[in-house]
């Protein structure tokens, strides 16, 4: 890795951060020419229109929406160079980080379960296909990777909330609100919290684990052309060893990159998901942000999505340039 | 004036004929017709909605009593909430998403294909900005910003329309920049431009018909990605409230508790509805798919469609493609292609081999 390209990408990435903020800032402003509005308190009877007009740029003050919308984008940024992402319209005015926080994990949950289940379960089923390439196992993939593509993933939730959850009530179709609420570090609490995400993360892994399988499958298949392979069977290496030591090692590269950029998705990709199964996660709180026009907030997870991404895209890059040497960075395919 | 009548006639029939040769070609595919069909059966229901459909949803006093079984009168039963007949909500929802998913699919070809090719074959200033605006809007997440604006814009049609259009355009417009740039080296560009053509001339004559095969096949793939969140964005309740869409039918059904009582046709037939869609233009974008490149393996793209629908890895979807062309570059002949597509059926590991280098 060159020192030289390594900073250059960095300051590439500083720089698509202070674009996204402020795309994050103005957009949901398009349009809106007193974003205080829905906040203020109802004119009473007795009160004059010049006291009402004060009393609605104390509102504003409040809601530090005072002065042109350039001024406190100003002063936005200048608080996001802190550290500090603004206080939420919430009532009790928590701040957005310490929302995030308490969102964040729920969501992680899900999302890295969901990841780590797919990679693996994924990896298995398309190293068995590759290895029995035009039998029906192979067949059986080809054709689940077409429904499931075809399937968007809150369908499947709901076929599944409706069936597991409702009709043969195996699983929670509803999160337990009392699970957040309650939860200490204790082995009840914890197997509650996963008898509850059971079903958001079945329902988005049957998605993943097929296109894990299929692109192992076809990275096996090409990997098990090559002569080293050829060499590893002459040499009588049981089928197991050529398998997974040989030729899986050798197919992994393009698993790493959809896995990195897997990653970048893991704070955003749920948003349904949660919705469906009521689960406490950052989507819930971005959705009700949205219902609420919460400003901080909203803008406060998207800005967070955005660095999330732009972090993980980073760090892909450079894994990748050092898991293999021939690429040079930037040029991830 | 005359001479101009018979220009454009001449042109429009040449169009004519193209759309004619293009579908000849895809019900010749086996996959792709089954894609023909599905969607030929869907655009019938919803041009003709109010023909089939028994009643007219739209209609407050043709609601029958809420949440009725299923029966001769209500095949599919009736909702819970309004009293609608979920049959024809169901064949009434084809309009929305087919003509959204539609609509904005060729909107992203137009937007993709005219940045990606200023970008490649321009290149210097244009391309330095129109790539650091795709690197902007591929960090930003997508669903969260498309609530955003929902919020901010309004929900009727044409605002879903443009904010779908004004994110989506950024995988294709890098897939179609790489392949023009591989385009712009070749022998009869360069000749075109020692003749002395201009820049236009040479993008709408030479650059645009060379990546048109692209264009139709990922219009047709963009389409699909489109309806899948559209109807997601209307199960979220933010899609136009006053139309009837499946994705909101779906959460009307979940909101008032059919679950509860056991109302499983009304989840299963939008879902099914939005499934059919979705799958007939995979369908049809995977059959083109091996038309236009015969030498693609047979049914190895479902996990390319699965990456296209999420956007980001469109450049990975099309990267084999750029190989193929490559390829292609080196066979002269026309003729000699379809011999060189046989071989490599044959030798399918070969071309396994090609994909996975591209990826």
């Amino acid at each position: 890795m060159k020192a030289s390209y390594v900073i250059k990408r960095i300051l590439l990435t500083v720089l698509i951060f202070f674009i996204v903020v402020t795309l994050c800032f103005f957009i949901p402003r398009i349009g809106v020419t007193d974003p205080a509005s829905r906040y203020y308190p109802p004119q009473p009877a007795t009160m004059s229109d010049e006291d009402y007009e004060v009393l609605k740029e104390i509102t504003r003050e409040q809601y530090g929406l005072d002065g042109t919308t350039f001024e406190q984008y100003i002063r936005y940024m200048g608080q996001l160079f802190q550290g500090d992402l603004g206080t939420s319209y919430q009532s009790g005015s928590p701040s957005v980080i310490d929302c995030i926080a308490e969102c964040l994990p729920w969501t992680l949950v899900l999302s890295v379960t969901n990841l780590l289940i797919s990679l693996v379960i994924g990896v298995i089923i398309g190293t068995m296909a590759a290895w029995k390439r035009g039998r029906w196992q192979d067949k059986a993939l080809l054709n689940a990777s077409t429904f499931t593509t075809a399937l968007p993933s809150f369908f499947i939730a709901l076929l599944l909330s409706f069936y597991l959850g409702f009709e043969w009530e195996i699983f929670p179709a509803y999160t337990d609100q009392n699970m957040v609420s309650n939860f200490d570090w204790s082995w009840q609490a914890i197997s509650t919290v996963m008898y509850n995400a059971a079903l958001p993360i079945f329902s988005m892994a049957i998605g993943g684990i097929v296109s894990y399988g299929q692109s192992t499958r076809n990275s096996v298949i090409a990997v098990s052309g090559d002569e080293f392979i050829l060499t590893a069977k002459a040499k009588g290496l049981s089928n197991n060893k050529v398998i997974y030591g040989h030729t899986l090692r050798n197919a992994m590269l393009p698993i790493v990159t959809q896995f990195g950029m897997n990653i970048s998705g893991l704070i955003g990709g749920s948003v349904v998901i949660e919705k469906i199964f009521n689960w406490n996660g950052m989507g819930t709180l971005f959705l009700t942000a949205n219902g609420n026009n919460d400003y901080p907030l909203m803008m406060g997870i998207m800005i967070f999505m955005s660095a999330f991404a732009l972090v993980a895209n980073l760090l892909t890059d450079f894994v990748y340039s050092l898991l293999d040497p021939r690429v040079t960075l930037g040029e991830r395919r | 004036m005359k001479d101009i009548l018979v220009k454009t006639g001449r042109f429009l029939l040449r169009i004519l004929f193209g759309i004619g040769s293009f579908f000849k070609k895809l019900w010749k595919h086996k996959q792709g017709r089954i894609g023909l069909i599905i969607v030929g059966i869907l655009a019938v229901c919803a041009i003709f909605a109010p023909l089939i459909a028994p009643y007219d949803p739209y209609d407050v006093t043709q609601r029958a009593e809420k949440g009725l079984l299923p029966s001769w009168q209500h095949l599919l039963g009736t909702s819970i909430t309004t009293g609608q007949d979920i049959f024809s909500m169901l064949i009434y929802g084809t309009r929305s998403s087919l003509s959204i998913g539609v609509i904005t699919g060729i909107t992203i070809a137009i937007l993709g294909s005219l940045l990606g090719i200023a970008a490649g074959y321009i290149g210097g200033w244009v391309d330095t900005i129109i790539m650091r605006v795709v690197d902007v809007l591929l960090v930003i997440p997508t669903l969260p910003l498309v609530i955003v604006m929902t919020n901010v814009l309004g929900t009727s049609y044409v605002v879903i329309v443009i904010v779908f259009a004004a994110f989506g355009w950024t995988g294709l417009a890098r897939v179609i920049r790489s392949q023009v740039m591989l385009i712009k080296n070749t022998n009869y560009v360069k000749a075109a431009e020692l003749m002395g053509a201009s820049k236009w001339y040479i993008m709408w004559r030479h650059i645009l018909p060379a990546v048109s095969n692209l264009l139709i096949m990922s219009t047709a793939l963009t389409s699909a990605g489109i309806m899948v969140a559209e109807a997601g964005l209307s199960f979220l309740g933010l899609g136009n409230p006053e139309a009837i869409s499946w994705g909101k039918m779906l959460a009307d059904a979940q909101s008032s508790g059919a679950m509860l009582f056991g109302h499983w046709w009304s989840i299963l037939a939008p879902g099914v509805g939005i499934f059919l869609a979705v799958y007939s233009f995979m369908r049809i974008g995977l059959a083109l798919e091996e038309i236009l490149n015969p030498r693609m393996r047979k049914g190895s793209s479902m996990i390319k469609v699965f990456k296209h629908l999420n956007n980001k890895y469109l450049e990975e979807v099309f990267a084999s493609m750029d190989d193929n062309s490559k390829m292609k570059g080196e066979y002269v002949a026309e003729g000699a292609q379809e011999e060189v597509a046989a071989a490599a059926e044959e030798k399918s590991e070969t071309g396994v081999k090609d994909e996975s280098a591209g990826s």
